[in-house]
């Protein structure tokens, strides 16, 4: 009924629009950069396959995806021999999920920590006001810049003093942030302006940047590889349940017609 | 409106509304219903493996896990072989032609019940009630097994006696012969168990 | 044998099976007294629905709750992967547990709007205060139900959360630390918590949240049903002794209410399949990082339909005890001067004050502020006992009662928004506010509930056909 629905729809806009307010608000005086928008391409297979290529190759060296099954790419598109030929890395199963060899006591050695898990990450990384947990990946896997007080010689625009270096630092080049200093309130206020580059990657930055929002696709469709089934099938169920409500509206009023 | 008019609406829109609830209660069971089949991990964890015969020499047997149950590599001598004729008339089923659609695919219907006539590749579970077989690959007299025994296996827990291609022995609690699961060679000392060429 | 009620033996087969039913088991007699010949007013609204909905949420729950313990492994090393084993590797797992999850939400959607009913309508009044206070543990329940069901998919939130409440038993002097330890069977929220909590939810709770259900729905029918315009229709009965504003619930309401059940799976369903996160209140972004003992998230808020008590315990602070005190001063002078009692209880009044003044000065703030979230569910309970208005329904009260109930409304909803925001120094004033006008409305309802000009409240229900 439209009373239902009008304050369900405005409770939601309620809530979305104060969430917003709020986000908005820590955002302007935030310890981070805004996030860029992830593009949308999680319906879009080649972006996809070239994203879990991506994802095979730099990624899962260090980190897990301990709940992605390898078979479970047929879902992008590809054939159970294309994977066993270019993607299964870590096992010879096909069956197997995605686990990394990385040693986790070298990684407290070498990097202080354990690589996350990645499986869903995407789904993870959201924060109310900043955007996705796509928006927040697009962000971060381009926004590294050279930085030797750091042990790794890295650091992050998106997530300061990240303990991961910038593995796909070949394809990007190096380049550092640069600034514009503002006046505010009687201080100096260092405000992001661009970047700059330092040395060439061996794609230019619109290639990379096609190329992390296919990764970031990747990581996302990966996050929940129903997710495309879900939407397909809830068109069938939301047509079927507006009909189903037909009838049960006409058969309410069939009944009461007789109530004076 | 007359009486007539609105019991005839009520009974449309009953009938539209029950055929609708029928249909859409169907569509909400399957997958609820669907969810009990095997997932993807129990799929995983089943699929086919690989075994190593290279280093396995005549008498000897190596055991394999699949779906977790014991496959039987078995490398049968000549004499072994040659005695297994000799056995049709002691054996309850000695052309496996009870239920081959269960216990033999088609490149097992053979006098050797394998596709290579040294290698004997069965499940090792008994038919009977599903204990495992004990090897008895000694020929001769031995206790529980006739004098003149040509060897196989003897299940301990009723007694089923099965030779050295599988079959069963007449008069025992075991009603079929040891199942020979699906299989093939990769190589000539590698197989894989649990995919044949037909799958 | 007893009176046995015999039919032809040209009867149909049907009939004589019923027959054979009836005369071991009420069958035929149930279904009467409890739909075909149980009369409601025949001007039920919209506000009507929830408690049938309440019911529906309840079974998804339970089907939906019996396929998920098929798959989910309540141990601290497996549960989170267990969750993602369903929702990857169990054909249709991941509908499952979106319809588990958005059901759970569902659920304290419909119970808020099902309660709300009752209050603006005086469904809690004689003869119904029973029906209400059964509501009101089925209340209490719930959120205990939710609570546990919380922990089981052991992600950050989940872990935080649970760590964060069971503290709160620690608060309470004397026992507290020693309870704490109890409910979590160890030294801090861990295996042992998780699979306690995991027979609770799935078992021990449902169990006593059926029997509850089924006392609330036999209290109600012993009474009858209220309606919006308060009147009891059971005083006004025909000459078969039937109610003339009442029609039969069956088959008016049951196909009323099978039209409301398809609105609201609609709505459902919109969710589970398009938006199951529901921008992250359904399902919170914290949740998909499994839990870590050692690293506990900036920002932990409890799920949505908590946040409003989760404000009231935040508001607090040791500033705030000093107004509190204040309040239980003022409260016991008016009640001495005010109110009529014998001359003896006077001074029992006024010791009992004082002596709550000085254990509040004595204990934190942070006991003080789980003894007012819990009050705060607590005092509905005592809501039937507090409504000294002359009418029943919010539609014949004075008029600016109606702006009392819409205040009411709008301070719960900014309750709950403070409840999901980090604190502030803004966000705890504007919350203290927001606690002391919650449980003014109700502490001083004996008094504001009389005051002003009631309109007349009619004979008959008030009904346009349709």
């Amino acid at each position: 009924m439209t009373i239902l629905r009008t304050s369900y729809r405005l409770l939601w806009s309620l809530v979305a629009s104060c969430a917003l307010l709020s986000g908005a608000a820590h955002a302007a005086g935030g310890d981070t950069i805004a996030w860029d928008k992830a593009p949308k391409k999680t319906n879009d297979l080649a972006a996809l396959q070239n994203g879990a290529k991506l994802f095979v190759n730099y990624c899962l060296n260090c980190h897990s995806a301990a709940f992605m099954r390898y078979n479970r790419l047929t879902d992008i598109g590809l054939t159970e021999q294309q994977i066993k030929d270019n993607l299964l890395f870590t096992t010879d199963k096909i069956g197997e999920t995605m686990v990394s060899n990385f040693n986790p006591k070298h990684a407290k050695e070498w990097f202080g920590g354990v690589p996350p898990d990645l499986t869903v990450i995407a789904r993870s990384r959201a924060a109310f006001g900043k955007g996705s947990g796509p928006d927040y990946l697009y962000t971060y896997l381009r926004t590294y810049y050279p930085d030797d007080t750091k042990a790794t010689g890295w650091n992050n625009l998106a997530f300061p003093n990240v303990g991961m270096p910038h593995v796909l630092w070949e394809l990007q080049g190096t380049r550092k942030p640069v600034y514009d200093v503002k006046q505010e309130h009687g201080q100096e206020v260092k405000v992001f302006k661009g970047w700059e580059q330092l040395t060439p990657g061996t794609m230019s930055p619109l290639e990379y940047d096609q190329a992390m929002g296919d990764l970031v696709a990747y990581l996302q469709w990966m996050g929940e590889p129903a997710q495309n089934t879900r939407t397909r099938v809830g068109v069938g169920v939301l047509l079927f349940l507006a009909l189903l409500t037909v009838f049960t509206w006409r058969l309410n009023a069939a009944f009461w017609k007789e109530i004076k | 409106m007359s009486d007539t008019q609105v019991d005839s609406s009520k009974r449309t829109w009953l009938i539209a509304s029950s055929c609708a609830g029928v249909v859409g209660g169907a569509f909400t069971a399957v997958p609820f219903v669907s969810s009990f089949q095997p997932s993807e991990k129990a799929k995983a964890a089943g699929a086919a493996v690989e075994a190593d015969v290279s280093a396995l020499k005549p008498g000897e047997k190596i055991t394999v896990e699949w779906r977790g149950k014991p496959v039987w590599i078995v490398r049968r001598t000549p004499e072994q072989l040659a005695a297994l004729k000799g056995l049709d008339p002691q054996l309850a089923d000695p052309k496996s032609e009870r239920k081959p659609a269960e216990f033999t695919p088609e490149y097992a219907l053979n006098p050797h019940r394998s596709i290579k006539e040294e290698f004997l590749v069965v499940v090792g579970i008994c038919t009977h009630l599903g204990c495992s077989p004990s090897d008895k690959f000694q020929a001769g007299p031995q206790p529980s097994l006739p004098d003149d025994w040509q060897g196989g296996f003897f299940c301990p827990c009723h007694g089923s006696t099965f030779d050295m291609a599988g079959r069963v022995y007449k008069n025992k609690p075991a009603p079929d012969n040891l199942e020979v699961p699906p299989h093939m060679y990769l190589s000539d000392t590698r197989l894989l168990i649990g995919e044949d060429k037909k799958a | 044998m007893a009176q046995f009620k015999e039919v032809s033996p040209n009867a149909p087969a049907s009939e004589k099976l019923l027959n054979w039913v009836d005369n071991r088991f009420p069958l035929s007699k149930l279904f009467e007294d409890h739909m075909s010949r149980y009369y409601a007013a025949k001007n039920l609204n919209f506000w009507y629905f929830f408690g049938a909905l309440s019911l529906l949420v309840l079974v998804i729950q339970i089907v939906t709750g019996i396929f998920l313990v098929m798959h989910y492994k309540p141990d601290a090393n497996l549960a989170f992967g267990s969750v993602e084993y369903i929702m990857r590797d169990v054909p249709w797992g991941w509908l499952v547990r979106y319809m588990h999850s958005t059901g759970a939400s569902a659920f304290f959607v419909v119970v808020y709007l099902h309660m709300f009913r009752g209050l603006i309508y005086g469904s809690y009044r004689k003869p119904r205060e029973l029906v209400w206070v059964f509501g009101c543990a089925i209340f209490l329940v719930l959120m205990a139900e939710a609570f546990m069901g919380y922990l089981l998919p052991w992600g950050q939130m989940s872990y935080w959360g649970a760590q964060v409440i069971v503290n709160l038993f620690a608060a309470i002097p004397f026992i507290g630390p020693d309870l704490a330890l109890l409910i979590r069977g160890d030294f801090v929220v861990g295996d042992a918590t998780l699979n306690r909590f995991f027979s609770f939810h799935v078992i021990a709770v449902p169990l006593v949240l059926l029997g509850l259900v089924v006392a609330h729905i036999i209290a109600l029918h012993e009474v009858g049903s209220n309606n919006p315009d308060g009147i009891e229709i059971k005083a006004n009965l025909d000459k078969n002794g039937v109610p003339v504003d009442g029609i039969p619930f069956h088959p008016y309401y049951t196909v009323h209410d099978i039209f409301g059940v398809s609105v609201f799976l609609t709505v459902f369903s919109a969710i589970v399949f398009f938006a199951p996160e529901f921008g992250g209140y359904f399902l919170e972004y914290n949740n998909f990082i499994p839990a870590d003992p050692f690293k506990t998230p900036l920002h932990i808020a409890p799920v949505w339909y908590f946040t409003p008590y989760y404000s009231m315990l935040r508001a607090i602070t040791t500033e705030m005890m000093y107004v509190l005190i204040l309040c239980v001063v003022l409260g016991a002078l008016v009640a001495v001067v005010k109110i009529r009692m014998p001359s003896f209880l006077k001074p029992v009044v006024l010791v009992a004050a004082a002596g709550l003044v000085a254990t509040m000065l004595a204990i934190d703030a942070k006991f003080w502020g789980v003894v007012v979230m819990g009050g705060a569910v607590i005092i509905l309970f005592f809501l039937p006992w507090l409504d000294f208005s002359p009418v029943k329904s919010i539609r014949y009260r004075p008029s600016w009662h109606k702006y009392m109930y819409a205040i009411f409304v709008i301070n719960f909803v900014i309750l709950a928004y403070l409840g999901v925001q980090p604190p502030s120094p803004i966000g705890e004033r504007v919350s203290q506010v927001g606690t002391l006008f919650y449980f003014g409305f109700f502490l001083l309802m004996p008094w504001w509930s009389t005051i002003g000009e009631p309109k007349p409240v009619p004979q008959r229900v008030t009904f346009a056909a349709h």
